[in-house]
């Protein structure tokens, strides 16, 4: 049996510098990427107001229906979903993705009451809407679509 | 004194052939099981509309996603080469192909106006793993050398603990980053205002408008204001801190124990999951896990002999 022998010392000592440099590389530039990263998820101090970029289906009624984070961005994961709505609305794609979701929303029957999708943004007393209380501060419809039933 | 004593334990460390390969199992099924799980959301990316590409990392270069039938390959070869890694054969092919595959798929993931930072660091470590020679024992390449070239298990060498050591910076640094983040971003109001109430009002409303169930104990921990206060000064505390481990057992043993049941409070209270420091894989590397076997070898002797003895 046998061991091989390391690295010499001076080429761990540069490896590991050159990882540490790496890794801290995101902070000095102030640049977010990915695997190297600044970390910055929840970092910002927020108030207790904020605007939410939502999706949700309108009945022939006129009463509001919530979706789902399936339906409105085709993922369980609600970074993504929001993630998605964002990048569509800044390239002036609302249209597109409103479309997409009542594609979506036509093929599942418990929604077959609604007949409109509006993607909005939404500003909202967070913490009142956390504690169930009424937290709607304003309302802006950034694309709206029919689904389509025949 | 400290930092040199800090620089020396990573550049020296010393550990058996056995623990940088129960890492590499340990690493290596936890990766497996987050792409098997994940693996329709992988998939599902062949499906989302090129127009919103916009690609971060290695793939900032492209101004188009994979094919359909490229995103298929890449999850293949992430998951063949993933048994193959945490079985050790053909290791270091195996390892690299995995590592990249696993980079690739992420960062693709991330390409679309969302990065998601639970990845980082379970594929920083899969990249330090395809380095090392994690496979010289306990693998399918240990098993197939001829005797005169097998490694010997037990022997401590700087080969096997400085690869473990990186690994364990890797941890250490990603959480001093995301510490400095919030003291950089959010200032002292990040832990003397009520910015954590306000962080976890934000995740729950959220996931309400999206029509997802609001994380289990948002609303407990939103009537609580002033002890949020306090956890988030504990919360940047932690991750500054991660240097600790590097000190001994237990400063190690608590900084860990603070980590996890901080990644389980945000869990609760946002609903949002760190996979990797949750299922220990980010802390793996800070722990002498080839004695676990022993270990549970001796126990299970002694239930038997007992057992026999009854």
């Amino acid at each position: 049996m046998r061991t091989r022998p390391p690295l010499r010392r001076v080429v761990r000592a540069a490896v590991t510098a050159v990882v540490f440099a790496a890794l801290f590389a995101p902070v000095l530039l102030d640049r977010d990427s990915f695997p190297l990263s600044t970390y910055p998820m929840y970092s910002s101090a927020r108030s207790g107001e904020s605007t939410l970029l939502t999706a949700r289906g309108v009945a022939s009624d006129g009463s509001s229906r919530k979706l789902t984070p399936t339906l409105i961005g085709d993922s369980d994961d609600p970074l993504v979903v929001v993630g998605r709505l964002r990048a569509a609305l800044s390239v002036g794609r609302g249209d597109v993705r409103c479309a997409e979701i009542a594609e979506r929303v036509l093929m599942r029957s418990e929604f077959d009451d609604v007949v409109v999708i509006e993607i909005a943004s939404e500003r909202h007393d967070t913490v009142a809407r956390t504690l169930d209380q009424k937290s709607l501060i304003d309302r802006e419809v950034r694309a709206a679509c029919d689904v389509p039933r025949p | 004194m400290r930092c040199a004593a800090s620089v020396m334990h990573v550049l020296d460390a010393i550990a058996p052939a056995t623990r940088l390969a129960a890492f590499r199992v340990v690493v290596g099924v936890f990766v497996l099981a987050y792409l098997t799980g994940r693996s329709p959301v992988f998939l599902a990316l062949a499906d989302r509309p090129a127009e919103d590409f916009d690609g971060v990392g290695v793939l900032a270069l492209l101004s188009a996603p994979f094919s359909g039938g490229l995103v298929g390959a890449v999850v293949i070869v992430a998951l063949v080469s993933g048994v193959a890694t945490t079985l050790g054969w053909q290791y270091r092919p195996n390892a690299i192909a995995f590592a990249a595959a696993v980079l690739l798929l992420t960062t693709l993931r991330g390409s679309w106006g969302q990065l998601l930072h639970f990845e980082n660091l379970m594929v920083l470590q899969l990249i330090v793993l395809a380095a090392s020679p994690a496979a010289d024992a306990w693998s399918l390449d240990a098993r197939r050398r001829a005797e005169p070239d097998r490694h010997n298990p037990t022997e401590q060498s700087v080969r096997y603990g400085w690869p473990l050591a990186v690994a364990g910076l890797v941890t250490i640094v990603t959480y001093v980053i995301a510490g400095i983040a919030k003291l950089r971003y959010g200032g002292l109001d990040w832990i003397s205002g009520d910015t954590l109430q306000n962080h976890i009002a934000y995740s729950a409303a959220r996931l309400d408008l999206l029509g997802g169930n609001p994380p289990v104990l948002a609303e407990f921990a939103v009537r609580r204001e002033w002890a949020l206060g306090l956890g988030a000064a504990v919360g940047v505390a932690i991750e500054l801190s991660a240097p600790m481990v590097l000190i001994g057992r237990r400063s190690r043993n608590v900084w860990v124990a603070a980590a996890w049941l901080m990644h389980v409070g945000i869990l609760l209270t946002m609903a949002v999951g760190f996979p990797s420091p949750l299922f220990g894989a980010a802390f793996a590397s800070f722990f002498a896990l080839e004695q676990v076997v022993p270990w549970a070898r001796e126990r299970g002797v002694r239930w038997r002999s007992a057992v026999t003895a009854a």
